[in-house]
């Protein structure tokens, strides 16, 4: 009998059982080897800046100068200094610092991705950008709020490296290893002129934009922009002045975007007084049967006048032109079709239709659907190993496309105000929570198909797993059973086409 | 052998609180006995704790599970019994959209052990006894879908130790701890929020918990009556972000108190119980039901020693 727990106990260990109480570590990216330096960067073509020449960076001290040995012999000190936590950030910064930067907006995305809690009286505060940390808090990383930030992102940093990229070349300043053969860096030796450093400029590019994203974040966001920075020393890759020159070029860049994103007009997008006017015309139009909030106290629709934002890759008059035709007439038997596959679903989900739902669910508290194909740039990216100019350019064309298609899905959306499927038959429940906005067209769908777009023409040996998985995505939807099927298949064919824009700049924009 | 009150808030995979004959009593089936039970439970609740703080929310309205359990318990010995369990679950809100779920969870088993014995001058016995058990999940329900899910997907092991004292009228008083390791879950998502950082796996951890209650009660060869106390509590995880939906990493704390009433005629039972959620961080004040009838079996002829 004395055996009796411990067979038990064995037992356990052979039913698999594992006791392993901690919460899996990220994946670790290794620093790697930049193999294209991409001389010609420079060139490349810019979003809000006119060229990668427009900013000034002042020349550097000369190699040879007693300036520059000075910094050498304070790198050196700094290195030798330098504690195991400060190396492991050197070599965290050093493995890919679009990506790290890209990481940290998701995380913050993802925190930030709270709808607010209705007020005792059955009405909902507002978020408020002058005052971010008084609940419910700024910003509510909303699908589109998520595409938009990751937009800006994106562009600060590839035009800060364009810009990097031609005072790079112009000034031709070695790497402090290329000029003291002494210094051996912890992280893969390159031969990419170091004045400015890619990593200062990449560092206050992103900090800034994110700060005014996320003003609520300033003092995180600051301390990663100066880890950021200095962990260049604690690697022996730049001197100081290499940093400084980038944090000056990278917080002049971050200005800019700055300034281009206050007039962007989302300060207007959620113009909730504008609703009722959205609603006439659309009765106007013949649209009598529209969209109401499921939320319980009804909740006022996400973000309204989204569709006003100022998109990357084509104009108004292009996104109206291209607008999906009308939906099916509520009630039309092609309705019926769509409706009464919805009705099946929703009492004969599978588990594996459930597993697909949840999976591309990016509902409140995650990264949101821009931020899972960000993802999945990023793992692309990381893959192919590119420098980081490059990685920056392909994080631009694919978050510019996504916030596109947010702002023509949103577009669609409010001009038909289409009704979500449970609101026409409450007996169709759902595997995922019914976002508070019309049905038609299927955002997922839109940025899925946008996504998938933009990284099957930049990673062509992947395109067939990339347009599969938008299909999954926007599949997904239906077997939530919070589209239409015509809401997701017009959504993603909408998607692609807005995707196709990202394709032809891609295309004459220096970097092929 | 008597009721298993299976407590039903946002996770039902952990057996907790209970009858008499189960895990975690201070009773066991005499030697070639067999006892099986079939159980109904009908828990509810309309508030529940978000994080330390009680609410309630218009969109789930009232959450209620209800479920039904075959167990049964075999005395190998006077002094060890294995038990085994399964239930099925079904869950379902009166107001949400979101799609209620049913299905078969987890199968439980322990094995029993009285290590001690002593029988006073006075006729009042005291024993000492140690319980283990395992479960594993038998169907492939869906897991992170709190508080719809029926169970998380983990693997658990639980070890207890149980002291018993019974007076020769019959009343007598238990108290009990246990310690259940449970196993890391698989969601169908690739990254989720864990203290406010993201994690990029679909693995999440699922707390290990402890749990302890006290039972008074009085058993004849008839009838039984008994009240009880229970706390339990997560020993990692974090709360429910505000305004979201639960996830299986939220560390769960309960205290709850039941009463429980079980009467026999020849080789039936019946029983019945209630149960109410007295405190709680990320569960639901959890009010539950229960009703059950026992059917018992003596393969041989040897004496009951205890029953």
């Amino acid at each position: 009998m004395q055996h009796t727990l411990r067979n038990l106990l064995l037992l356990a260990l052979l039913l698999g059982f594992n006791q392993c109480d901690k919460t899996p570590a990220n994946a670790v990216l290794e620093p790697y080897d930049e193999t294209s330096l991409e001389n010609n960067g420079g060139a490349w073509k810019t979003y809000v800046l006119a060229n990668g020449s427009e900013l000034s960076v002042a020349a550097p001290e000369a190699a040879g100068s007693a300036t520059y040995s000075a910094e050498l012999a304070d790198l050196k000190n700094k290195m030798a200094a330098a504690t195991g936590e400060q190396k492991d950030a050197a070599r965290f910064w050093g493995s890919n610092a679009v990506l790290r930067w890209h990481e940290i907006a998701r995380e913050l995305a993802a925190e930030y991705n709270a709808a607010p809690k209705s007020n005792p009286d059955g009405t909902y505060s507002a978020p408020d950008a002058n005052n971010p940390t008084a609940y419910p808090r700024f910003p509510f990383a909303n699908p589109p709020y998520a595409a938009r930030a990751l937009a800006l992102l994106a562009v600060a940093q590839y035009d800060a490296l364009v810009t990097t990229w031609n005072y790079k070349f112009q000034y031709n300043r070695l790497a402090p290893y290329k000029n003291d053969a002494s210094i051996q860096p912890l992280i893969p030796a390159n031969d990419l002129p170091s004045y400015p450093s890619e990593d200062a400029v990449i560092a206050y590019a992103s900090s800034e934009v994110l700060k005014f994203l996320f003003p609520g974040e300033k003092e995180f966001l600051s301390g990663r922009a100066e880890e950021h920075t200095e962990s260049r020393l604690w690697a022996g890759a730049n001197v100081q002045s290499d940093l400084d020159a980038g944090e000056a070029l990278g917080k002049l860049v971050a200005e800019r975007i700055i300034a281009y994103a206050k007039a962007d007009k989302m300060g207007m997008a959620n113009n909730q007084p504008g609703v009722a006017q959205l609603r006439a015309d659309a009765t106007a139009r013949g649209i009598t049967t529209q969209w109401t909030s499921l939320d319980l106290p009804a909740r006022p629709p996400m973000l309204p006048f989204f569709f006003n934002v100022k998109t990357w890759n084509f104009d108004q008059a292009t996104m109206i032109a291209n607008r999906p035709a009308p939906p099916p007439a509520v009630g039309s038997a092609e309705f019926e079709t769509a409706i009464n596959e919805l009705r099946d679903m929703s009492k004969n989900r599978t588990r594996e239709q459930f597993r697909i739902a949840s999976f591309w669910a990016d509902g409140t508290g995650t990264y949101t659907p821009p931020g899972h194909w960000n993802r999945k740039a990023a793992e692309l990216i990381y893959d192919k190993q590119l420098n980081e100019l490059r990685s920056a350019r392909v994080m631009a064309l694919v978050n510019t496309a996504m916030h596109d298609a947010g702002v023509a899905c949103w577009d669609t959306k409010y001009f038909y105000l289409y009704p979500r499927p449970t609101e026409m038959d409450r007996t169709i429940e759902t595997s995922t929570g019914i976002p508070n906005f019309p049905a038609y067209t299927s955002g997922h769908s839109t940025f899925s198909g946008a996504g998938a777009e933009v990284l099957s023409y930049l990673f062509p040996d992947k395109s067939a797993e990339l347009q599969n998985m938008a299909k999954e995505a926007s599949e997904s939807r239906i077997y939530g059973c919070i589209h239409y099927r015509f809401d997701s298949e017009v959504g993603l064919t909408s998607g692609k086409q807005v995707g196709q824009y990202a394709v032809q700049r891609a295309q004459t924009d220096g970097g092929e | 052998m008597r009721t298993t009150l299976l407590l039903l808030f946002f996770i039902t995979a952990f057996f907790l609180v209970s009858n008499a004959q189960t895990p975690n009593d201070g009773i066991m089936m005499p030697e070639r006995n067999w006892c099986n039970m079939l159980q109904y439970s009908h828990s509810s609740w309309d508030e529940y704790w978000e994080g330390p703080n009680k609410r309630s929310n218009a969109n789930i309205g009232t959450i209620t599970t209800q479920s039904v359990m075959l167990m049964t318990n075999y005395g190998i010995s006077d002094r060890l019994n294995i038990l085994a369990g399964v239930p099925y679950i079904r869950t379902a809100s009166d107001v949400s959209y979101l799609d209620g779920q049913s299905g078969v969870q987890d199968l439980s088993v322990w094995m029993k052990y009285q290590a001690y014995g002593h029988t006073f001058k006075s006729g009042s016995m005291f024993k000492a006894f140690a319980t283990g058990g395992v479960s594993i999940p038998v169907s492939n329900y869906v897991p992170d879908f709190l508080p719809f899910s029926i169970g998380l997907q983990s693997k658990t092991a639980s070890l207890r130790g149980i002291l018993h004292f019974s007076l020769k009228n019959g009343l007598y008083a238990t108290a009990q701890g246990g310690h259940t390791w449970r196993s890391n879950m698989k969601t169908d998502r690739e990254a989720y929020l864990f203290h406010n950082d993201l994690i990029y796996s679909n693995e999440v951890v699922v707390p290990n918990m402890v749990d302890a209650s006290g039972r008074l009660g009085f058993l004849n060869k008839k009838f039984q009556a008994e009240l009880w106390y229970d706390y339990f509590t997560g020993l990692s995880g974090d709360d429910i972000r505000y305004n979201d939906m639960p996830f299986p990493c939220n560390k769960m704390q309960a205290a709850s108190a039941g009463v429980f009433a079980k009467y026999y005629f020849g080789h039936l039972a019946i029983s019945a119980s209630a149960n109410q959620v007295l405190s709680g961080r990320n569960v639901g004040l959890g009010t539950t039901f229960t009703g059950a009838v026992f059917y018992f079996f003596e393969l041989s002829k040897k004496a009951a020693s205890d029953k």
